[in-house]
């Protein structure tokens, strides 16, 4: 197989001596979409700002392309993330938020143009963001994400606020990006949509993962997703 | 280090804030030149000194406080909007983009005591002449005051752009300058010896200022501001690296 294109190993974060992600380990390879599950507070979050070097690992390693994010010559080119729907100036066009990415990317003003009208947003891109709808944003988060043209993905609660033609369209545009040898991982609280989407899913709680488990597996054992994560965390709780 | 200078760049001129701070702080000189000029006597307005003095205490100090919100405002605008997330994510390498927004900050900083200084020149001239009075600062007295404002103010959005990252979170960054800039500084008045070191007085003396309290000497002036702006960045850039982004 080949190298990983994300790899957490014996990850731990704590705040305040409590362990938000708990000696996390995976990896994620070419091709793949995986599903990244939990609970509320489960450690999601953390362990992608983790990856994404927004936040430093009590103890372990994160790594993307076999580095620390920090360290990769030319991130946007590698990894492209969205992490919140609201991390926009609410004054900026979509355009202009976008733009001033690229510039510091080194990305032409063509590639902007490009990534705007793949997320279907070049008839808005000129409104400013404050205008926009929660999909609109959602979509203008994965157009700064593409602008790299990126072979990972990492996407959290990507489809909250997407209306159904804006689920599938995400759906198979994520296919097409991992059939091409991206990789993507999801987090997302919509398992009826994950079951959908995914090749594999992780499953955490309290910071530790439960499941690492191929969607193969999962309709092998007869259950749907819906069930086998209910399983996995309710047994956890009790 | 130029592509992170051009997306700090970028981001000042898409959105209308740092415009609209510079049309209020020319409007804020207009009205404190205006009542000075008809608030104080014929004698006092037609001395040279007392006209020059008035052109800095409210241009110098009205702009080097934007000077310092401005840089304050490019750091903690992205906290409060999350846009410090792909912000960092395009640029992990955190202390560039603290060097990238110090040195715009530093170019809008001096544009604010430019605004600050110019609309208060032609504020002061326009408001003498209907009180039959002449204005009295040289050519060079305009020179030294938009010459020294505009280094001051740069310096000034420097420390502001290092406070703001320190910081982060808006409210206690814009209470803080505010609380340093118009009461500390004000109150350390009473004691000369240190008020002319604290960064206020250091951006008049800067800009030619001849009073009790302000450093005389305009290049020893700008070297201890100059030091202020660089330990400032220092330390902010160290906060910024060794911090979580939320």
């Amino acid at each position: 197989m080949s190298a990983p294109v994300a790899e957490v190993e014996a990850l731990t974060k704590s705040f305040g001596g409590v362990p938000a992600v708990d000696d996390l380990s995976f990896a994620l390879h070419g091709g793949e979409i995986a599903g990244f599950l939990g609970p509320n507070g489960a450690g999601k979050s953390t362990t992608l700002r983790l990856l994404l070097g927004l936040a430093a690992p009590t103890s372990g390693t994160a790594r993307v392309f076999g580095r620390r994010y920090a360290d990769l010559d030319e991130p946007t080119r590698s990894v492209g993330a969205v992490l919140e729907f609201a991390d926009f100036h609410p004054n900026r066009t979509g355009r202009n938020h976008v733009r001033v990415l690229a510039l510091s990317s080194g990305i032409d003003e063509h590639r902007v143009a490009e990534v705007l009208e793949l997320v279907d947003l070049s008839a808005a891109a000129d409104r400013k963001v404050g205008g926009y709808s929660l999909g609109m944003r959602q979509r203008l988060g994965l157009a700064t994400a593409l602008l790299g043209d990126p072979k990972l993905l990492i996407l959290d609660e990507p489809i909250n606020g997407l209306d159904p033609a804006g689920v599938h369209w995400l759906r198979a545009f994520l296919r097409r990006f991992a059939d091409g040898g991206g990789a993507v991982l999801v987090s997302s609280h919509v398992l009826a949509e994950v079951e959908q989407s995914v090749d594999r899913v992780l499953i955490i709680n309290q910071g530790r993962l439960l499941a690492d488990q191929s969607m193969t597996e999962i309709a092998s054992g007869g259950g749907s997703l819906e069930q086998t994560y209910l399983a996995i965390t309710q047994a956890v709780a009790r | 280090m130029i592509r992170q200078l051009r997306s700090e760049t970028a981001k000042v001129t898409t959105t209308t804030t740092t415009v609209g701070l510079l049309a209020a702080l020319a409007g804020l000189v207009v009205l404190a030149v205006v009542v000075h000029v008809y608030a104080l006597p014929d004698d006092q307005l037609a001395n040279g000194d007392s006209q020059r003095q008035l052109l800095t205490d409210i241009g110098i100090n009205l702009g080097g406080l934007f000077a310092a919100l401005i840089g304050a405002l490019s750091v903690t605008t992205e906290f409060r909007t999350g846009t410090i997330r792909p912000t960092v994510l395009a640029s992990p390498r955190r202390a560039r983009v603290i060097a990238a927004k110090a040195v715009v900050s530093a170019g809008a900083g001096a544009l604010a005591v430019l605004v600050s200084v110019g609309t208060a020149s032609v504020a002061a001239r326009v408001t003498l002449s209907v009180r039959d009075l002449a204005s009295t600062p040289s050519a060079g007295d305009y020179v030294e005051l938009l010459a020294g404002g505009a280094v001051a103010g740069g310096l000034l959005g420097v420390i502001g752009t290092a406070v703001g990252a320190i910081i982060r979170a808006q409210v206690p960054t814009f209470v803080a300058l505010f609380i340093w800039l118009l009461f500390i500084e004000n109150v350390l008045v009473e004691l000369p010896g240190v008020h002319r070191f604290v960064p206020g007085a250091l951006a008049q003396g800067i800009a030619g200022q001849s009073r009790e309290g302000v450093l005389q000497d305009i290049w020893l002036a700008a070297l201890v501001l100059c030091a202020y702006a660089l330990g400032a960045l220092f330390f902010s850039v160290d906060a910024t690296r060794r911090r979580d982004i939320a």
